[in-house]
């Protein structure tokens, strides 16, 4: 098994270290500033480089084809690329070019097979493979290992791309810390179902108001999958072991009862903060501070204080002025 | 809805047919819902054009109930229903249970009559019932409009009703009948000004949790086998609150929730997932539930006034049936709906087709509707049992029967030794003093009971 | 010339599926079938840009016949035509039988497509990958998990979501195959004369059903749970202390604290105090 790991401006993809201990250790790291990013590629133990420049799925597919036909003739696959954006875009284009089958979004692969996470990650497909397939790997799916003082073998390749049109890169904007991956986040406030079914606002509304205090905090919104599937927040804010999985400093639960594949996805916080009515859920149990109370309630006196002061307490003060003034 | 009105719409729907934003029907009927297919259907099956408008994305989808259907009306609607219907288990065994915290007394009633055609009762999610019965009238002809909400009456010169609007762009229909179907609190009765007030006195508010079991479970926890089920309604358990409880089978899940009347809930300040919540730890059903995995989630309001709260049920141009004129029978251990809906809807079909083919839909044309309602179950159960609801949401009966009842058992079922057992007199006697219960209300109750039941 | 020609490609799936907690068996039902909140996106865009262009927006799909019922959304909200080709799902497809079927209908019926849109990810594969075999198929650049679709001067502008937080903005100049995130832009809400017409339009149905792959087979099913965690070796010189290290034990840490506020005011006193203590605000 072999990992292609897309690099851009030497920064590694999401997952790029589970998917190269995935793949024993066997790495083709692809893109531009290849070097850098296979420096930082502990689990990697043979790593192979192709510096191909700004990324070109189209491209880079055929030129990955003629390694897999010319230096890297050797490796026979399973070829396994993290389901990033990159990896999940580059993986299909490479399985038509090598004419392999692909088994996209696996929790687990070996060289016969994989498991793949199907229906929202609700249900898992078990797939046998008899030869050589492509495959993404979902980050988050196992522990990454390997030992960054020890250096890799590793090869620079003459790389060739292909002549497949690919779309023109304008430019790279640089993340807002409000839509960043979760899975990266530094602190998150999480959304259950204790603040959406509670008082108003409620809903996408406490969603809206807890992005409000998020972003007065520099942290981001998570939320319980019971959140998520009423549509109050996006899949990709739904934290657990069906969701992303994430490993902030800080985590403050709105309303969420901690179940366990909620809490699943939470990582080592080093401080919780748990915000329920029920003093004795798990979430609460497990938190640094506990505080019994209405979410919503709180939310709403929180987003008054921290700034972003919500219109209604406007028109209170005006309406005060007025009074005094008048 | 004066924007609406004016003689040039009127006199022009005729002309423009479906161009110019104007779509004309003979009927539309508001609301896929049991009621309103079954209106759908009557009309398509005689023959003529009538748009069935569902705001939901499919019919049922956002249809909640507790989960029993009451087969027999359907036998008139669609023969031999039970070879089609999307049925998850029939019903075979009833129970009506009263309790307290921690007693309960169960009456248990089966039969294997229920579990053969024409069948009883069925229990059905209503996704895949609703959307069952919609199926049959567009088969039939109806045009079903889904993801279309009717947000106002179309009036003509005289005040009649001659159609509908929707939110869709150029969304009017007009049609010499509109059928409203349109569930509790029905937007298209009150617009028409048929509804009395206070409806919200007469409203409870359902909540149902359904819970995955493997069916083998579910089979061996109540006693069933094959597609038999069970039905089990409960009184005390809403802390006080008055309303009850429910218990359903469905093939690999249980449906478990409670009726709350609304003014007291919002009194009490209790969120009505704590009721299910200690429903579900009740030692009587606990080990019914216990392991099962939580699907789903919803509530609904049910209009439990009955009799005395219906609205007016024709007018000019329009029709009114089903939960939207408050047809809901529940009246304790009966909580039935869809059959009413499914009965009226059917009626009210009837009665426009019949008035579509003189060129009457006028109050006078319609009043075929009102006959056939009296003629037939659908308002004779409810003029029986008309004031079945008062006494059975009442005080008494909520919160001082169920623990007096429990207390008389636990009594008669003690054995006292050495001391001699009491008599049954003295039991009752006893226990009801101690839940306040005086003879001469429980007297007076046995005497309502019996004429609200009888 | 004819009109340039702007593909949606939609996929009929079931939106709540019931999925059995304990075994992972999927029921799926056609009335709560349709197209997920992407593919409704994919639709905006496309009959955008076919009024952006001047052009015609189709919609194809591969499926079975139930899933006419996206063809005929797609016409109420402003197709010109609509194409099914005949698929039966299969758990084994990674999304290769239905972009070669959507292929073959966009070869057949749509000439030289300008853009081709589909959605991000479906609800059961949920991979994103038929789009990049799409692309891969017709030979055309991609830009795949689009959050901002603009037309700009002859071309489309793309803005896509990258890992990290990061965003790439890329110019895609006709034809090309383009996904987009069910994020931005709502399906526009079809009139209700146009409802009723694309209830009885005639939907083109060509194609023959591509082969199920045979170098892959489904060996099992079951409900999701996450893979064991292996912890790493715990460091330490001798046994007490890896094992210490291990457990955690003896590692400073503030005893939780649970408290009762009276009011929000309170609470939020509480919580402020504690972001403070620990230096998440100044
Ligand atoms: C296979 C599978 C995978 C799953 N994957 C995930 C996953 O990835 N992520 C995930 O999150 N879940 C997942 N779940 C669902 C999980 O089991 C729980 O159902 C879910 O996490 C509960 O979300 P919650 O805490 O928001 O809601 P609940 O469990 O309903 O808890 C709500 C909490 O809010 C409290 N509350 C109520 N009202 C208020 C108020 N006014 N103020 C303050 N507190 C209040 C309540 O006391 C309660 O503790 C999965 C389930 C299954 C079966
Ligand atoms: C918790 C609970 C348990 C119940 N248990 C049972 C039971 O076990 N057995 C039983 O027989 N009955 C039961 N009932 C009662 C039963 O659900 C109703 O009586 C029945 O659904 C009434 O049918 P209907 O067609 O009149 O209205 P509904 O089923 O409410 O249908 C109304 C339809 O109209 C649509 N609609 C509403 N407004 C508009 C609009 N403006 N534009 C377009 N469409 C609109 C709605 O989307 C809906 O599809 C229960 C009810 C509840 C809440
Ligand atoms: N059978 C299909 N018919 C039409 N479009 C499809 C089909 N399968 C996938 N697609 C498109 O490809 C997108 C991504 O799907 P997937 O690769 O299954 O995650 C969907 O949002 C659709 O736009």
């Amino acid at each position: 098994m072999i990992a292609v790991v897309p690099v851009r401006s030497g920064v590694l993809p999401h997952g790029a270290e589970e998917t190269a201990t995935e793949a024993g250790g066997r790495a083709l790291v692809i893109g531009s500033g290849t070097a850098t990013a296979a420096a930082e590629l502990a689990s990697a133990t043979r790593i192979w480089l192709a510096e191909a420049g700004d990324y070109a799925p189209g491209r880079w597919a055929s030129g990955i084809a003629t390694l897999a036909a010319g230096p890297l003739a050797e490796e026979e696959g399973p070829w396994l690329l993290p389901a990033s954006p990159d990896g999940r875009d580059l993986a299909p284009r490479l399985a038509h070019v090598l004419d392999l089958p692909l088994l996209a979004g696996a929790i687990e692969v070996t060289a016969s097979g994989a498991e793949l996470a199907r229906w929202g990650s609700r249900v898992v497909t078990e797939i046998d493979a008899t030869g050589p397939f492509v495959a993404t790997l979902l980050p988050g799916s196992r522990t990454p290992e390997g030992d960054s003082a020890r250096a890799a073998e590793t090869t620079e390749l003459d790389w060739t791309p292909g002549a497949e049109r690919d779309a023109e890169v304008i430019e790279v904007l640089p993340p807002d810390p409000r839509t960043a991956d979760l899975a990266e986040a530094p602190r998150i406030l999480g959304a259950g179902a204790g603040l959406t079914r509670g008082a108003e606002p409620a809903g996408t509304e406490a969603l809206a108001l807890l992005e409000q205090v998020a972003s007065a905090l520099a942290a981001s919104v998570g939320a319980t999958r019971v959140v998520t599937d009423a549509g109050h927040a996006t899949y990709e804010r739904q934290i657990g072991t069906t969701g992303v999985v994430v490993d902030p400093e800080l985590y403050v639960a709105f309303g969420v009862s901690g179940a366990a594949q909620h809490i699943g996805g939470l990582g080592a916080p080093t401080h919780v903060v748990s915000v329920n009515l029920d003093p004795s859920c798990p979430m609460t149990a497990m938190a640094d501070l506990g505080i019994v109370t209405d979410a919503t309630e709180l939310l709403r006196e929180l987003a008054a204080r921290l700034g972003d002061t919500p219109a209604e307490t406007d028109e209170e003060t005006a309406r005060a002025e007025e009074a005094a003034h008048g | 809805m004066a924007e609406h009105a004016g003689p040039a719409q009127h006199t022009s729907m005729a002309t423009v047919g479906e161009r110019g934003g104007i779509t004309t029907f003979d009927a539309v009927v508001v609301g896929a819902g049991p009621a309103g297919s079954a209106a759908a259907l009557e009309l398509a099956r005689a023959g003529h054009r009538v748009a069935l408008v569902e705001r939901g994305s499919f019919p049922g989808a956002k249809n909640v109930y507790g989960g029993v259907v009451y087969g027999r009306v359907l036998d008139e609607l669609v023969p031999e229903w039970w070879e089609q219907a999307p049925v998850q288990r029939w019903v075979t065994r009833r129970q009506t249970m009263m309790m307290t915290p921690t007693q309960s007394m169960t009456v248990d009633f089966r039969t294997e009559a229920w579990g053969r055609p024409p069948y009883n009762g069925a229990t059905a999610h209503r996704g895949e019932f609703d959307a069952w019965l919609a199926g049959k009238a567009e088969q039939a002809g109806a045009e079903l409009l889904t993801s279309t909400v009717v947000t106002g009456l179309l009036r003509g010169v005289r005040g009649e009703i001659v159609g509908v609007r929707t939110d869709r762009p150029d969304g009017d229909l007009t049609a010499p009948v509109v059928i409203a179907c349109d569930g509790v609190n029905s937007f298209l009765a009150k617009e028409a000004g048929m509804y009395p007030d206070g409806q919200v006195e007469h409203t409870t508010l359902g909540v149902k949790e359904t819970l995955a079991l493997p069916r083998e479970t579910i089979d061996e926890r109540f006693a069933v086998r094959g597609r038999e089920g069970v039905d089990i309604e409960m009184v005390g358990c809403t802390r006080g609150i008055p309303g009850g409880g429910f218990l359903y089978t469905n093939l690999d899940s249980v449906s478990i929730g409670v009726v709350l009347g609304l003014t007291e809930l919002g009194k009490a300040g209790i969120r009505p997932e704590e009721i299910i919540a200690d429903l579900k730890r009740h030692p009587a059903i606990a080990p019914l539930v216990r392991g099962g995995e939580i699907t789903e989630f919803s509530a609904h309001l049910i209009p439990e006034g009955g009799y005395h709260t219906m609205p007016k049920l024709t007018d000019d141009g329009i029709l009114v049936t089903g939960d939207a004129a408050a047809m809901c029978l529940a009246a304790g251990i009966w909580l039935e709906g869809v059959n009413f809906a499914i009965g009226s809807g059917m009626y009210a079909g009837r009665a426009a087709a019949a008035a579509l083919s003189t060129g009457d839909t006028s109050a006078a044309g319609l009043a075929g509707y009102e006959r056939s309602l009296r003629d037939t179950f659908v308002l004779a159960d409810h003029k029986k049992l008309a004031r079945a609801p008062e006494l059975l949401l009442g005080d008494r009966v909520q919160n001082r029967y169920p623990a007096m009842i429990c207390d008389l058992l636990e009594g008669v079922f003690q054995v006292t030794n050495p001391e001699p057992k009491p008599g049954m007199r003295a039991l009752l006697r006893r226990s009801a003093k101690k839940h306040g219960v005086r003879m001469r209300d429980l007297a007076k109750d046995a005497v309502a009971g019996l004429r609200a039941y009888g | 010339m004819s009109p340039p020609v702007i593909v949606a490609a939609l996929r009929w799936v079931d939106l709540s599926p019931r999925v059995d907690p304990l075994t992972g068996a999927v029921h799926t039902g056609t009335p709560t079938s349709g197209l997920t909140a992407a593919d409704e996106c994919a639709l905006e865009h496309a009959l955008r840009l076919a009024e952006a262009m001047d052009g015609d927006c189709v919609a194809v799909t591969a499926g079975p016949e139930a899933a006419d019922t996206v063809l005929r959304r797609a016409l109420a909200a402003g197709a010109s035509s609509a194409w099914r080709a005949p698929l039966a799902e299969s758990a084994l497809d990674d999304g290769r039988r239905a972009a070669t079927a959507l292929a073959g209908l966009v070869r057949a019926h749509c000439g030289e497509p300008s853009y081709v849109l589909c959605g991000d990810h479906s609800a059961d594969r949920g991979t994103g990958a038929t789009p990049g075999f799409l692309a891969a198929m017709l030979g055309l650049p991609q830009a795949l998990g689009v959050l901002h679709l603009d037309w700009d001067q002859g071309r489309v502008v793309a803005q896509r979501r990258l890992d990290g937080g990061r965003r790439e903005r890329l110019a895609l100049a006709p034809p090309a195959v383009c996904s987009v995130e069910p994020a931005n832009v709502r399906l526009r809400r079809a009139p209700l004369p146009a409802v009723l017409a694309a209830r009885h339009a005639e939907l083109g149905l060509t194609g023959s059903e591509p082969s199920t792959p045979d170098r892959v087979r489904t060996v099992g099913t079951h409900a999701f749970r996450p893979r064991t965690r292996r912890v790493p070796a715990p460091v330490g010189e001798n046994p007490n202390a890896r094992l210490l290290a291990l457990t955690g034990a003896l590692v400073e840490r503030e005893p939780p604290r649970l408290t009762y506020p009276a009011d929000a005011n309170a609470a939020a006193d509480e919580l402020l105090a504690f972001l403070r203590q620990h230096g998440y605000l100044t």
